[in-house]
């Protein structure tokens, strides 16, 4: 893996992490820290998901 | 009473009753459509009976429905795939229609409600339902022919 790459890497995943978290955000019915947390947490694991989905379509 | 729930009742029973009507009878190009537009009926409703009662749980159901609804008529698509290529559903004058009725309720929500993350929700159990049915319906009259092997 390049530099070149995995910039472009980093960059899709977190993509991914802020659509996913701003989606998280809006689905819930209160905001604390709890949740937050828990939100950024699940974005990760879906943004890595995605992008691994992304992949197995596309093919790149 | 109110309007809302009015609206919700109008919503179940006459709209989901007519298509549980078309789930059980008549020939399958009409019961897939029916199956199809059940779920898009159903999801504006428990929008409406949500804003009702004022119990935005009920919103979480919309939801669900709005996303699993349409997979569910996926199902369909791929396992009754040769039947319907037979005699393929064309029904889109009442799944435009359907989509309407679920975009005028959405609308009407996201007025009441007023701009705050509630109605971007809102906004997004709207956007999820109009497109899952159309894709659901492209599927079910043959439109994704070159991924049925899949």
């Amino acid at each position: 893996m390049t530099p070149r790459t995995a910039l472009l890497a980093a960059a899709e995943l977190l993509g991914w992490w802020v659509a996913l978290a701003l989606l998280w955000l809006v689905l819930i019915s209160t905001v604390d820290p709890l949740e937050l947390a828990v939100g950024a947490g699940s974005a990760l694991v879906g943004a890595l998901a995605a992008r691994a989905a992304r992949r197995a379509v596309t093919g790149s | 009473m109110n309007g809302w729930l009015l609206a919700a009742t109008v919503g179940l029973a006459g709209g989901l009753g007519a298509a549980l009507w078309g789930v059980a009878t008549g020939p399958l190009r009409r019961r897939v459509v029916a199956q199809n537009l059940s779920t898009a009926l159903a999801c504006p409703s428990l929008l409406l009976l949500s804003q009702a009662y004022n119990r935005p749980s009920y919103v979480d159901l919309g939801l669900v429905l709005a996303l699993l609804g349409p997979v569910g008529t996926l199902v369909f698509a791929r396992l009754l795939a040769d039947e319907l290529a037979e005699d393929p559903p064309r029904a889109w004058g009442l799944t435009w229609t359907v989509a309407g009725l679920g975009a005028a309720a959405v609308t009407a929500l996201c007025v009441a409600t007023g701009p705050s993350r509630a109605m971007v929700k809102l906004l997004v159990i709207g956007a999820l339902l109009i497109s899952g049915n159309a894709i659901a319906s492209r599927a079910l009259s043959g439109g994704f022919r070159g991924v049925r092997g899949g």
